[in-house]
């Protein structure tokens, strides 16, 4: 029985199962999903097995230690100990596909020559049975030398199951170098580790092995993650070891691979069978005509058109539904609370703000609800591929396409899936490129702008003009990114190409509960975080947009046209004093830059808001028109702003131009200061997230100029 | 033997020689298509799905050009 409380580490190939074991160990909700790369980082969790609190930590999917992607380097680094000071962990749970498994033994028989304790987890023993694939884990068990115990990660029980190994296991070390590396091999070992990396590099001792080997197959030491000294040794070091490999008759290159798998076929020749093959799989027949050259991204952008145009029009009763629940809200809390500054701090500030952007909850709901579908059948995967020609073209790679996809929800959880991209090159395109897709915070400006201003048409019998304009400013992102990315591809130089090679995983059902539940997480943190913010945001605004306290001037006398130039006998007063209200002269020192763009101060105090989130912008109008409005009425934020009148002109504020130019300014302006944080993290560099602020926030104010001005002219 | 890319879909083949750059060989390796492998060309549109064991690969037209296979 393991008494002491150990750090449990969780490993293995891409797409295997292992966010799915961690959440059951820990309760914990990481994300899962059908496709290689899910996991992009460490996460840490805890669980109690026989009343010890043991610390479980998931990683990124690895196909071996030879790391090539950031996602890789964080799994190999933090098993030695290398990742962030942390301990090298006590137990090493390799989680293996057991339908695939010599090809998921390779990066085990790599991590075994670590010198920490290992077991083996045979996961989804569901999927092979469907596939007529039998193990004996005791066979294997005893051929590699580690304990290994076969589970099906969906299924409770087994979970249990896994537990009690756990439990039982008395931690012992495997034997390293079990595979038998042949004589030349390991004299170029040998080499190697003694007469430099001992000498010149502080990797540490239980990794020596493996670097030996990376270092001996791929020829330099590229992307080390660790300090050295003497390069010139190194490299003359390293092309000694591989002259000894291929005076033995060996290949470098491939030595350790074809060793590696030598050893794995003989420990699971007996070990598992295959009953004869199905001729052509249902997997084969989806892929014959998902991944079909003409019809393969014919269909993805069905799949996406699909998507927007669900989105937008099967939410909109549901939204509806909230806009009148806060409507009533509104005016109970006026009606109930005695008038004054606390009612109206509420009902024009915090209700006001929060009602803008609840309401756009089941938008945001629908979109993560088909995005989690996608990604957990395993089309995503061939998403990618099917775009790779086209994305490489331009300047991205077929790897992009999922992180460029998650940025329909996010740009955040978009930037930080660009890990799994093995080009610097193409990453940094690719994240410079993304904040351009729609993301889900400038769905509720999107929303708005069409619901008040595009009229809504039957187009083609099946579409609506409202969701042709939608679904219009989801191409106008992606547009804009791709043409972006080939001004990039020119500015920055090309270095060696990644070619594109995934594996596509099998496809699955979704697992609903995951789905449902992954979904109202998203909808939970969208009300959560947006949710402080606007409060937040809308008690300022509400202080600034009311004080100082104006009184209208009660009789229009002659000198009143001197005295206040704008004022005009048909304002109410409430709008009066918002004019003159802290917000109100902000806004107007402000209004000459945008005017050009068709916007008037009010639209520019919600641009200045939306720099902290985009969401932000509704909330803000809603908060300023809602206190201009007269005490006693209440309409929702649509209805408002249609009626808006510019008191100078007596023109309306919004005509369809400042509708289409305000929408165009939020595709394309850096207007997240969360993205900004990531991009800093993600590149370490102040470099690459200013230039992304300037470039798009230039972009937006000169193409909303261009729009508003030809609009209006028309 | 041939290049990957000239492969007929449906023909069994067995992985001969990996004649790309070793950033690539290695990613291949680990994936488990090593010189020795037996797969089976599932689809070929200038980028090649290639099975091989259990592992469905998608493959980009470069790379296929550069994998040299023979018939089983
Ligand atoms: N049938 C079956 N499916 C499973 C099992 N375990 C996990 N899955 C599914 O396999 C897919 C991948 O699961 P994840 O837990 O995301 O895999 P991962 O190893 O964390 O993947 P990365 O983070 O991308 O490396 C998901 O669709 C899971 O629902 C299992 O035992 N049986
Ligand atoms: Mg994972």
């Amino acid at each position: 029985m393991n008494k002491e409380p150990l750090s449990i580490a969780l490993v293995g190939n891409p797409n295997t199962g292992k966010s799915t074991i961690f959440n059951a160990l820990t309760g914990l909700r990481q994300k899962i999903a059908n496709y290689p790369g899910i996991t992009v980082e460490r996460k840490v969790g805890t669980t109690i097995i026989g009343g010890v609190l043991h610390k479980v930590i998931d990683l990124p999917g690895a196909y071996s230690l030879n790391y090539k992607k950031l996602d890789e380097r964080i799994a190999y680094e933090t098993l030695i100990g290398s990742y962030e000071h942390e301990e090298v962990p006590d137990l090493v749970l390799v989680v293996v596909d057991s339908s695939n498994l010599d090809r998921n033994l390779y990066l085990a028989s790599q991590v075994m020559d670590l010198g920490i304790p290992v077991m083996l987890v045979l996961n989804m023993t569901d999927v092979a049975e469907g596939k007529g694939i039998k193990i004996n884990p005791d066979l294997i068990s005893s051929s590699l030398g580690i304990p290994v115990v076969a589970i099906s990660a969906k299924n409770k029980t087994e979970i249990e199951k896994l537990k009690g190994e756990i439990s039982n296991f008395d931690l012992s070390k495997p034997e390293a170098l079990k595979w038998n590396p042949d004589d030349s091999l390991k004299e170029a070992m040998d080499l190697l580790i003694n007469d430099w990396i001992k000498l010149h590099t502080d990797i540490p001792d239980r990794a020596q092995a493996i670097e030996a080997l990376r270092l001996i197959s791929e020829g330099d030491f590229k992307d080390a993650f660790y300090t050295f000294e003497d390069e010139g040794k190194g490299r003359a070091t390293i092309r000694k070891a591989q002259q000894i490999i291929e005076q033995g008759g060996g290949n470098p290159m491939a030595a350790e691979v074809l060793l590696r798998y030598n050893f794995i076929g003989e420990s699971t020749s007996e070990a598992a069978t295959h009953s004869a093959q199905s001729e052509v799989s249902i997997t084969d027949r989806i892929d014959a005509f998902v991944t079909h050259k003409v019809a393969g991204p014919v269909i993805f952008t069905l799949v996406l058109l699909f998507m927007f145009q669900a989105i937008f029009s099967w939410a909109t009763p549901f939204m509806d539904m909230i806009d009148l629940l806060f409507v009533e809200g509104g005016n109970w809390v006026a009606n109930t609370l005695p008038d004054g500054m606390l009612n109206d701090l509420l009902v024009d500030g915090v209700i006001a703000g929060l009602g803008g952007v609840v309401i756009f909850l089941p938008q945001i709901l629908f979109l993560f609800f088909f995005i989690y579908i996608l990604e957990g059948t395993g089309y995503m995967a061939r998403a990618a591929f099917v775009m790779d020609g086209f994305m490489t073209k331009v300047g991205l790679h077929g790897r992009s396409v999922v992180p460029l996809m998650s940025g329909f929800a996010c740009a955040i959880p978009g930037i930080m899936a660009t890990r799994t991209i093995e080009n610097w090159r193409d990453r940094i395109i690719t994240i410079m490129v993304l904040p351009f897709m729609a993301c889900s915070a400038r769905l509720p400006v999107y929303a708005l702008m069409i619901a008040a201003f595009i009229p809504s048409t039957t187009v083609l019998g099946i579409f609506t003009l409202q969701g042709i304009t939608f679904f219009g400013l989801y191409i106008f992102g992606i547009v804009m990114a791709v043409f972006a990315a080939v001004v990039m591809k020119r500015i920055f130089p090309t270095g060696q190409q990644t070619p594109f090679i995934m594996e596509l995983p099998a496809y699955k059902m979704p697992k609903w509960s995951v789905v449902f539940q992954n979904t109202a997480e998203r909808g939970k943190v969208f009300i959560t975080e947006a949710g402080k913010i606007i409060v937040a945001i809308s008690i300022v605004l509400w202080f600034l947009a009311s004080f100082p306290k104006t009184e209208m001037p009660q009789v229009v006398q002659s000198e009143s046209t001197e005295y206040d130039s704008s004022f005009d006998i048909t304002e109410n007063p409430e709008s009066y004093q918002l004019r003159h209200s802290f917000a109100g002269r902000f806004g107007k020192m402000i209004e000459p830059v945008i005017e050009p763009l068709g916007f008037d101060w009010k639209i520019g105090i919600g641009l200045i808001t939306s720099f902290a989130a985009r969401e932000v912008m509704v909330g803000t109008l809603n908060t300023i028109y809602s206190i201009e409005e007269e005490d006693g009425e209440s309409s929702t934020l649509k209805e408002k702003l249609i009626n808006d009148v510019n008191p100078e002109t007596g023109k309306p504020v919004y005509s369809i131009a400042t509708a289409i130019s305000l929408m165009i300014f939020f595709a394309l302006a850096m207007q997240c200061m969360s993205t900004i944080a990531i991009v800093k993290r993600e590149t370490n560099s102040w470099k690459w997230p200013t230039a992304m602020f300037v470039y798009m926030t230039a972009l937006a104010y000169i193409s909303s100029f261009i729009a508003f001005q030809i609009g209006s002219n028309l | 033997m041939h290049p990957l890319s000239i492969g007929k879909e449906g023909e069994e083949v067995v992985v001969r020689c990996l004649d790309c750059h070793c950033d690539d060989v290695c990613r291949l390796n680990e994936l488990g298509c090593v010189e020795g492998a037996r797969g089976r060309i599932i689809s070929n549109q200038k980028s090649v799905i290639l099975q091989v064991g259990e592992a469905r690969l998608a493959i980009a037209s470069t790379l296929a050009k550069t994998i040299l296979v023979s018939p089983q």
